[in-house]
């Protein structure tokens, strides 16, 4: 980001801070009072309802990428752009199933660590593990970071305190209140982005209609409203798949499966994929106005603000700071909530002390918690500005466990040889594509690979699982 | 061949009502929640 001039005052930007720092803590601190052991901290109980349910599974998905990252893809894919990045609702969309199947067949499970161990053995378990943590974690640093550089470009808040504030925020109340304080948050998270893309997308139309946005891009920018965009095309698929692959196999997603009352998984994730659907285009549009606007893009992924602050003054600045810190929290408090308990469950209990108690397991969430927030922070500091392409980087190796996921749910031929050979073939795949071709069709290949390796494998097996197995965990 | 702007403006203006009334129903589903004792 290059833009020098602040879009917001930064005693401004640090009140707006305060103000919802204080309401994230207080909320986590009163909601983790129901927490009495590691199942109420790690999964809220088992009981979360429909309303709830559906709002966390959006918020998670919201990051602060589908708020200024969909304006980029706009200026740069055009309308096509706006509706690829859409396509990563089908991730939530096509979970939805999965979600009730997962709950049926694993009533007592925690993690998606759990599932690998269960169906696929010990070295499938690992190389998910490995593949898990890498992704995750990358995304957890990837978010730290935007949260620093966005409150920095947005209201002058120095990239350290910003950085510093946002995951420590996140960190004490995901400590004290688990994933209750997490979706309880993401609810109240969920209705301010919506609100907020609403009344901004409303108020920029009333100064520029989309016939006029719509005839300057044909006069001055005739690529972003073509219907056969090659680029914009590859970008449906990579976005498609990278999207499934990211739910598919993310604790994230799985811990909130096994926390959902049961018969309300598949019609939440439903949901939550068709509230998500449409905010691309929602928050995209607004990059398409620059030019009838006259406003300068000094940098694309600055686009989104600069229309809006143009337009709306200071009253669009501070819509859009609210919009991003909710955006970031919500990403960032779900995935140190999963993470922490993926370790927790499949490093701590599995493998150092399976005799912990529920008490002890709880404990140690919340200080496996702590640990991240310190750990991400720590690599923060130093802004190594190229951690968006180490996040494509992992894009082959989410997308090599999709099959093994997918066919491991339904299939009882699917086998553990389809398993490690499909993640270790397709990420390896995968990642020689990333380095050969590009990274728009590294997640293709990675999962085309994976997938041929496991229905080979499942073809020939004979392996015939038994589906009570899972309910062990 | 190009998107026209019907069809740009059919999608800009209905992804917002989308928006907006997703916000609704999130909010009428916690309401409802709420009434039956079910929110969690």
């Amino acid at each position: 980001m290059t833009e020098d001039k602040v879009l917001l005052e930064p005693t401004i930007g640090w009140i707006l801070l305060a103000l919802f720092s204080a309401l994230w803590i207080g909320l986590g601190i009163y909601w983790g009072k129901r927490n009495r052991n590691f199942e109420d901290h790690a999964l809220a109980g088992r009981n979360v309802g429909l309303a709830l349910a559906s709002a966390t599974a959006a918020a998670t998905w919201i990051t602060s990428n589908t708020t200024m990252l969909a304006p980029q893809f706009a200026l740069q894919l055009g309308v096509w752009g706006m509706l690829a990045y859409s396509m990563a609702a089908f991730g939530l969309i096509l979970f939805a199933p999965l979600a009730g199947r997962i709950r049926q067949l694993m009533p007592h499970g925690y993690t998606s660590g759990d599932f690998f161990r269960l169906r696929y053995g010990r070295t499938a378990w690992g190389i998910f593990l490995v593949f898990t943590l890498f992704y995750s974690l990358t995304w957890l640093v990837s978010m730290a970071m935007a949260g620093g550089i966005l409150l920095e470009a947005l209201a002058g808040i120095d990239y350290v305190w910003g950085m510093t504030v946002i995951l420590a925020v996140c960190v004490i109340y995901t400590m004290r209140g688990g994933l209750a304080a997490v979706i309880g948050t993401d609810f109240i998270q969920s209705l301010i982005i919506l609100i907020g893309i609403v009344v901004v997308g409303f108020a920029v139309l009333r100064n520029v209609s989309v016939e006029q946005i719509h005839a300057d891009l044909a006069a001055n920018k005739p690529a972003l409203i073509d219907v056969l965009f090659p680029a914009a095309l590859m970008a449906i698929f990579n976005n498609l798949l990278f999207g499934l692959g990211e739910v598919f196999h993310n604790n994230v997603w799985w811990s909130r499966a096994f926390a959902f009352r049961e018969g309300v998984g598949t019609k939440a994730f439903l949901i939550g994929g068709l509230v998500w659907l449409p905010i691309p285009v929602a928050a995209g549009f607004i990059a398409l106005a620059s030019g009838v606007l006259g406003v300068g893009v000094p940098s694309p992924d600055m686009v989104g603000p600069l229309v809006i602050a143009n337009v709306l003054g200071d009253l669009g600045a501070i819509a859009i700071f609210i919009v991003v810190f909710c955006s970031l929290a919500s990403s960032i408090d779900s995935l140190l909530a999963a993470t922490s308990d993926l370790i927790t469950e499949d490093v701590y209990r599995r493998l150092i002390q399976p005799a912990a108690t529920p008490e002890r397991l709880k404990s140690m969430a919340q200080w496996i918690t702590l640990a991240l927030g310190l750990g991400t922070w720590a690599v923060c500091v130093p802004r190594i500005g190229t951690l968006a392409s180490v996040l494509f980087f992992a894009g082959p190796l989410v997308g090599s466990m999709i099959w093994p996921i997918v066919t491991g749910l339904y299939w009882r031929r699917a086998s553990s040889t389809g398993a490690v050979g499909g993640m270790l073939l397709g990420a390896g795949a995968g990642l020689i594509a990333y380095f050969q071709i590009g990274w728009f069709v590294a997640s293709t290949i990675g999962t085309a690979v994976s997938m041929a390796w496991v229905l080979g494998a499942a073809s020939l097996s004979k392996e015939r699982f038994d589906w009570n197995r899972l309910k062990e965990a | 061949m190009t998107f026209s702007s019907g069809f740009l403006s059919l999608l800009v203006h209905g992804a917002l009502i989308w928006c907006a009334l997703s916000a609704l129903g999130l909010g009428g589903l916690l309401l409802k929640d709420i009434l039956r004792g079910e929110s969690w």
